[in-house]
């Protein structure tokens, strides 16, 4: 399952909006996988992230499957906002 | 709001300090709700990117400071505003020098991280703590994580910034040092400047 981060925004900042779109994922994009399925977070076309947004939905994903890849992070906020996540919230995922 | 040359950093102490009925909530700077601090802040990032103000990967990266700052305003005051909800964010920019402002009228960082970390005597230890230590103000959640971020992107785009809640001012650029100053703000009053 690849989740396109794009298809929530260009500007992902706020931690309503990332617990909303997690909900919406839950809802609709992870709903009965298992949690060995592999998930990939496509960061393409994301513009602004934030620690508060991503840690409601990256980490969350992260702890609720073992097998997650993170693409396309070249974005300096997506750099910034993963080393957030790492060093603070303990995402384990490189 | 460019190149109005104010100071709105004068603008927002006032705004902040004004007593209730006095404050102006008709301010073009004023952000009553989330979703207002969210649109200005797009279009601010948007006025940078056309004025080409700094590259476009630095100015995400300020926008993305901005942001969570004004969101942790938001965040820990939800419901609990001791009276005018909402926060005032302003920038301006003058010959590539870019100033950013956000202020609120909120409970401030030291009553904020109480509720964590009881211990917490002075508005010096709240302040260091919040950008050097992993705590939450809204514990049991598991957050706390924004203004370590913001500490460590202030360096990446070599901005200074100072953040005054209570009694006390962190001046943040390669390090960051606290000291206590002889104002008293009631929330919190941050001042992002970037140079040349």
């Amino acid at each position: 399952m690849r989740i396109e981060l794009k298809k929530f925004g260009e500007m992902l900042i706020s931690r309503p909006s990332g617990r909303e779109a997690f909900l919406a994922m839950s809802a609709y994009l992870i709903k009965d996988l298992k949690e060995d399925e592999l998930i990939e977070i496509d960061f393409e076309g994301v513009k602004v992230l934030t620690p508060s947004w991503a840690d409601e939905v990256i980490t969350k994903l992260a702890e609720r499957f073992k097998n997650v890849k993170l693409l396309n992070t070249k974005n300096s906020t997506v750099q910034a906002t993963l080393e957030t996540l790492r060093e603070y919230s303990g995402l384990k995922i490189a | 709001m460019t190149g109005q040359f104010m100071n709105i950093k004068k603008l927002a102490y006032q705004w902040i300090v004004d007593d209730a009925d006095k404050t102006d909530v008709k301010s073009s700077y004023y952000c009553q709700t989330r979703d207002i601090f969210q649109a200005r802040l797009n279009s601010m990032r948007l006025t940078l990117l056309n004025n080409k103000i700094r590259s476009e990967e630095n100015i995400y990266i300020i926008t993305a400071v901005a942001g969570e700052i004004g969101n942790n305003s938001f965040d820990h005051n939800l419901g609990n505003w001791p009276d005018i909800m909402g926060i005032f964010f302003g920038y301006e920019t003058n010959n590539q020098r870019l100033e950013i402002v956000l202020a609120d009228r909120g409970q401030g960082v030291l009553k904020t991280l109480k509720n964590a970390k009881p211990e917490l005597k002075t508005d010096i230890e709240a302040l260091k703590t919040a950008f050097t230590e992993k705590i939450s103000g809204r514990a049991p959640e598991n957050r706390g994580n924004g203004l370590k971020f913001v500490k460590n992107n202030i360096k990446i785009i070599k901005a200074n910034l100072n953040f005054v809640s209570g009694n006390a001012e962190a001046k943040l650029n390669n390090e960051m040092t606290i000291k206590q100053i002889d104002q008293n703000i009631q929330g919190c009053l941050v001042e992002i400047k970037i140079k040349k």
